[in-house]
């Protein structure tokens, strides 16, 4: 590894003998297995390694970037970067890279998941736990992504930091009749803390929870979420503190910094702990990560930043470069007082969503949007779920949504698949908010 | 890109008892530039190389790639593959339909090569068009502008005697841009794509494009109103036309999604076996025929051959109004019984085929514009789209205006602000009345796999309008 580490040194020190005012390097040797699979068979094993140096230097405010593969070409890749940011144009908001010498966290990755060579084991265990709750009809398919990266970051500004990222992640979905289906997931930075039969319980249970769906009724509702489908909208929410899409009014929190934006019980975090799936130690300027409140207690409280966008706003890096745009690593929305079963006794006429995919925004400065949700959506009549529905449209606006929050639940879960709009995973509770819009296909 | 080590994989993959093996690589130039509110804000130009392996072994299927071009690297990715294919032990056997071995080559011309245009021309032209768009009395405080460029070279060889070398320029760019008016914002989204050289750039004619969608965005700010919500004619603009035909035809159509191979990503299909929708089904008026057609010249979707080295021809989703044919890899046609129309594709060595469109459109009818807004006594003219959704049946959708004006006795009137229809795949096609002779195509890039290959295609469709639907 040290060898890694000097190579990646010596492309930084070429870049700043070729000129360059700052130069970062870093180096991913990623080893990435997955298995997909459907109507209870697995289709495709894949396996995919990837050895690259992203290379990003500035000279004279001129900011410009390239990937080296597996070191080849060095020399030659870096001469033409310096060649190509003499010829850029300047750019009066970069900021420079961060400087100093930090301390990072001790690498916890999981070198099991990285010595995995078939986990199919995993599936068979998922879909025997659907198959459980539903019964033999049972139709399963989800994917299983096992990811081991050994990382090694350079910058000519100080950091200089070795990380080992590991993760786990299961999507399991159930059908247990043609419009009737549940989605489970389990994700996690380690195996010790992966149970696969629990996204194959939940799925399956929603799945047959789900069975002869009635057509749903437009209208407003009391609305309880899913943790996977509240997760969803958090990895969306958490985009929009990026500094970035301020900047260009992508966000519903422009402007917004210090006033109210959710109810009081809302408090969010970027956190990039140890159990996530995207836990890594340092960003891509090579800045120990933080935890960061975004939102506290309703009130917008920090955009993200990274040493350019910081620069913009006046304040400091929040640590999550992103280079070019700063990115959510992991947001955690606070617990709430509620059990999960409190939350549902809340609710005298409402909706239980458990997922959703396809959320589209009208318009992203003011957050009118829609999202569909699929897999289990259930009218909750005094509290109980009384029957399956299908084909309802959530068509509300983001900023109000999160002022309507009534109730939140202590239990949360960890939450990632394919469907999130966001790369971003989630620590979600179930969440109950008030007097939401739901429409209907005519 | 070392053709001799692609081959050597293949042959080795042979020697590992690899019932069909291929082997495919990629070599990809990029180039990205970004202008942020007129600032350059990066520029990245990397290439990109590496290669994979398929095989197809007691009934499973292997894959594995790597970027580290060495003989120790192949022969892993190889064993990877067989292994994996092995440990699939699934009850039903995966086969391929038929195909028997092609040699050939192909590319797309170049007028002006992306090679040959210096970095600081491309930055120079992306500037003018920011410079175009400010010069005017608009307040757009929010502006992105990005162009790339990716310039593709593959090779593809399987154990059936295939070996198919390509070279595919592709240049795309998009624009973000928010209009504030008496300090309400409305926004817009434009992407252009061509597979060609340089020369697209400017046939785009962007700064046209993108100055209409900013007064546009004004005027509506400041006249747009409400649609009072009820039944009423809806003549949709090329682009609305076209994101319908890709998401209600295009995305349903796909064989993958009909055998449930994309159940728990991208979903099903209204469309199944036994179920009320099959080939043969009504599903529009007769008017309607939707054609997917990967050979459209310089299209955004272009190619000669896909990736499993299937020769690529038009085809006919929907024909006349009814379901006609699915879009097919070997592994889904085998399936169904038939062969594969050249409908596999994948973004990159390191990602698996699977069943793509490639441009997907409505083919061209008979009115003009003006003939098929003249016979509206009252509705709406929805130009182009922002939020839009389908759920993952590809049955319940809605689409809400960006460009929209009230018509009423055949006249356009004013802005009408978000107009939005939401319905099923089955009244939307059952609904069109009218279709315009000209065809228009916008880029686009579609979303599917795990993980998500987002797919270079363009939507595409002529005007037409939709009689008597509910619009809110």
């Amino acid at each position: 590894m040290s060898e890694i580490r000097e190579k990646t040194k010596a492309i930084v020190a070429k870049g700043k003998a070729l000129g360059a005012d700052e130069v970062v390097a870093q180096t991913s040797f990623g080893r990435y297995r997955q298995i997909r699979f459907s109507n209870n068979q697995i289709d495709i094993s894949t396996a995919w390694n990837t050895y690259i140096t992203d290379v990003h230097l500035g000279w004279k405010k001129r900011f410009v970037g390239t990937e080296i593969q597996d070191f080849q070409n060095t020399d030659k890749v870096m001469k033409n970067l310096v060649k190509l940011a003499k010829v850029s144009k300047e750019n009066p908001t970069y900021g420079g890279l961060a400087a100093g010498n930090f301390a990072y966290k001790k690498p916890s990755a999981d070198t099991k998941i990285r010595d995995f060579e078939n986990p199919t084991e995993h599936v068979v265990e998922a879909l025997e736990a659907a198959r459980r709750e539903v019964g033999d009809d049972v139709n399963v398919g989800g994917t299983l992504f096992a990811r081991y990266e050994d990382v090694h970051l350079v910058s000519s500004e100080g950091p200089t930091g070795t990380d080992a990222r590991s993760s786990i992640e299961l999507s399991v979905r159930a059908f247990s009749q043609r419009d009737a289906s549940g989605h489970g997931v389990e994700c996690s930075s380690s195996l010790k803390d992966f149970n696969p039969a629990k996204a194959g319980e939940k799925a399956g249970r929603i799945a047959k929870l789900a069975q002869n769906p009635k057509q749903g009724k437009e209208g407003r509702y009391s609305i309880i979420f899913d943790p996977l489908i509240f997760g969803s909208l958090l990895g969306t929410w958490g985009s929009m503190a990026s500094a970035y899409y301020v900047m260009i009014k992508f966000s519903v929190f422009t402007d917004k910094l210090g006033e109210k934006v959710a109810s009081d019980n809302v408090t969010l975090r970027d956190k990039p702990a140890s159990y996530s799936v995207a836990n890594r130690a340092f960003d891509d300027e090579g800045v120990p990560l933080q935890e960061n409140v975004i939102i506290k207690h309703g009130t917008l409280n920090t955009l993200l930043h990274n040493t350019s966008t910081a620069k913009v706003f006046k304040t400091k890096t929040t640590g999550n470069a992103g280079l070019v745009s700063p990115r959510t690593w992991n947001i955690e929305m606070d617990p709430g007082d509620f059990t999960q079963s409190e939350l549902f006794s809340q609710v005298k006429r409402g909706l239980y969503l458990t997922n959703t995919w396809y959320t589209r925004f009208q318009n992203y400065a003011t957050g009118d949007f829609s999202t569909l949700p699929r897999d289990g959506i259930f009218l909750v009549e005094n509290g109980e779920v009384t029957q399956s529905l299908k084909d309802l449209r959530l068509s509300d606006n983001a900023l109000r949504l999160l002022k309507q929050i009534a109730g939140i639940s202590k239990e949360r879960q960890h939450v990632r698949w394919w469907g999130f709009e966001s790369v971003t995973p989630a620590l979600a509770p179930y969440v109950l908010a008030e007097d939401i819009q739901m429409t209907k296909p005519t | 890109m070392d053709k001799d080590l692609v081959d050597f994989s293949l042959e080795y993959a042979r020697k590992k008892g690899a019932e069909y093996a291929e082997a495919r690589a990629n070599t990809t130039k990029r180039e990205e530039l970004v202008v942020k509110n007129g600032t350059l804000d990066a520029y990245v130009s990397s290439v990109d190389s590496g290669f994979c392996v398929r095989v197809l072994l007691d009934g499973g299927i292997g894959f594995a790639s790597s970027n580290r071009w060495s003989k120790e690297e192949a022969k892993a990715v190889v064993e990877t593959a067989v292994k994996f294919a092995k440990a699939a032990k699934r009850r039903e056997r995966i086969s391929f339909a038929d195909e028997t071995g092609v040699e050939a080559q192909w590319h797309v011309e170049e007028k002006q090569k992306i090679d040959d245009i210096q970095s600081e021309s491309k930055i120079d032209e992306v500037m003018t068009i920011e410079k175009e768009l400010t010069a005017q009395k608009i307040k757009i405080p929010g502006r992105i502008l990005s162009c790339q460029t990716a310039l593709i070279d593959k090779y593809f060889v399987n154990s059936e005697g295939s070996r198919i070398r390509s070279y595919l320029p592709r240049i795309a760019a998009y624009a973000l841009i928010t209009v504030v008016e008496n300090g309400k914002p409305e926004q817009a989204f434009k992407m252009f794509g061509h597979s060609s050289g340089w020369e697209a750039f400017q046939e785009w004619k962007m700064a046209d494009v993108l100055l209409h969608e900013a007064k546009m965005l004004q005027r509506l700010i400041k006249e747009g109103k409400p649609v009072k919500p009820g039944k009423m004619d809806l003549v949709c603009g090329t682009e609305v036309t076209g994101i319908a035909a890709h998401e209600s035809c295009g995305h349903p159509i796909e064989a993958d999604r009909i055998l449930g191979r994309e159940m728990s990503q991208a979903g099903r299909s209204f469309i199944y076996q036994g179920g009320p929708f099959w080939v043969g089904t009504r599903i529009g008026n007769d008017m309607v025929t939707i054609v997917d057609d990967p050979t459209v010249k310089n299209s955004y979707g272009y190619y000669e051959y896909d990736d499993e080295g299937i020769k690529a021809r038009p085809r006919y989703l929907y024909k006349n109004g009814r379901i006609d044919e699915f879009l097919h890899n070997r592994e889904t046609a085998a399936k169904l019984d038939t062969r594969s129309n050249g409908s596999s594709r994948s973004i990159n060595y390191n990602r698996e085929a699977i069943v793509r469109m490639a441009n997907t459109f409505l083919q061209p009818g008979g009115w003009s514009e003006e003939e098929i807004i003249e016979d509206v006594k009252q509705g709406v003219y929805m130009k182009s789209f922002t939020e839009w959704n389908i759920d993952d049946r590809r049955f319940n959708q809605r689409y809400v205006g960006r460009e929209a004006y009230l018509v009423e006795n055949g006249e356009l009137k004013h802005p009408i602000a978000k107009p939005i229809i939401e319905t099923t795949t089955k009244t939307w096609w059952s609904s069109v009345d009218a279709i315009s002779k000209e065809v228009g195509y916008d880029a686009a890039t579609c979303g599917k796999g795990d993980p998500m290959q987002g797919m270079p295609v363009y939507t595409g469709g002529p005007v037409i309008r939709l009689r008597e639907v509910y619009v809110k």
